[in-house]
């Protein structure tokens, strides 16, 4: 069973976070091991199985990059796994570029800055996913997905360099 | 993990970190990345009238593996042609540095860094002979 069938969603990159939340907590109940203390041991087994597939997939469909990127194994868009490289130039001279001005970047609001635009630019890549994914279009969403990567990993860079600079000011 | 001294000795202290102008005719850039982990590495080549790699720079935004990578790349190429240079494996990175297996990526990523630099110059002297 996929993620979203598991939790009676439909399987679609936009998806309903009240929803979602309710769906999780419901068969949460449903599945909760304390609920079967007394149970036949198989039963107590399925229930704990059920459960730890439960949280998976709750865990993959709440944050919009991670629901992306599954739908996109489902829909059989082939992604460059560990070790596998691309050499993409418009892409990666972009994210050499970003992390360059990154690098560079001397003050908190500098870096807040970058990482604000980094934001922007994720929201703006996943909004432009939705209809990718409904027009099936594989080149496209995979190209998307591998500018996303770099896009988080950036966000996730900036993050660390504010740590940094606000531990050094202390 | 324990690194070796190599590694970390690449990674405290890199070699060769900069840039060529990639618009001239005797360098040759190449530009890779691992998008799983979102490294992105550019290893550039000058290559001297006698047909030897007389420098070499990179600049790698990753983990230290990756960086060390690049940088004991960018030292072995030099002096080299670039047939030479083109049969560095990532194998061969990987052994020096004692990579720890989760860490081979980063090896991988250096070889076809160079190996992208080399067809980027070889393209340059095609186009100019034509």
């Amino acid at each position: 069973m996929d993620h979203f069938a598991r939790l009676g969603l439909p399987a679609a990159l936009d998806l309903d976070a009240v929803a979602l939340d309710r769906a999780y907590f419901a068969l949460q109940r449903q599945w909760h091991p304390d609920r079967f203390v007394s149970r036949p041991p198989d039963e107590r087994a399925r229930a704990s199985a059920e459960a730890a597939s439960l949280n998976e997939a709750y865990r993959t469909l709440k944050d919009p990059l991670s629901r992306a990127f599954y739908l996109a194994g489902m829909a059989g868009v082939n992604l460059p796994g560990d070790g596998k490289t691309i050499d993409d130039p418009d892409l990666l001279m972009e994210a050499m570029e970003a992390r360059e001005a990154l690098h560079d970047a001397g003050s908190l609001e500098a870096i807040d800055k970058l990482a604000a635009d980094a934001r922007q630019d994720i929201q703006k890549a996943l909004a432009g996913l939705s209809s990718l994914f409904l027009a099936n279009d594989r080149t496209a969403i995979r190209k998307a997905l591998l500018r996303l990567r770099y896009l988080d990993k950036f966000a996730e860079e900036a993050r660390a360099r504010r740590m940094n600079i606000d531990r050094s000011n202390a | 993990m324990a690194y070796s001294e190599k590694l970390i000795d690449h990674y405290e202290n890199p070699r060769n970190i900069g840039s060529f102008d990639k618009t001239a005719e005797d360098v040759g850039t190449g530009l890779v990345g691992a998008p799983a982990c979102g490294d992105v590495m550019k290893l550039q080549i000058k290559v001297g009238a006698d047909g030897l790699i007389e420098d070499a720079k990179f600049k790698t935004f990753g983990c230290g593996s990756a960086i060390a990578s690049s940088s004991l790349v960018t030292e072995w190429v030099k002096g080299k042609t670039i047939d030479e240079a083109e049969t560095i494996k990532n194998t061969d990175i990987a052994r020096h540095l004692a990579l720890p297996p989760v860490k081979i990526h980063c090896s991988v990523l250096a070889e076809d860094a160079i190996k992208a630099a080399i067809a980027d110059y070889r393209a340059k002297v095609t186009r100019k002979a034509e």
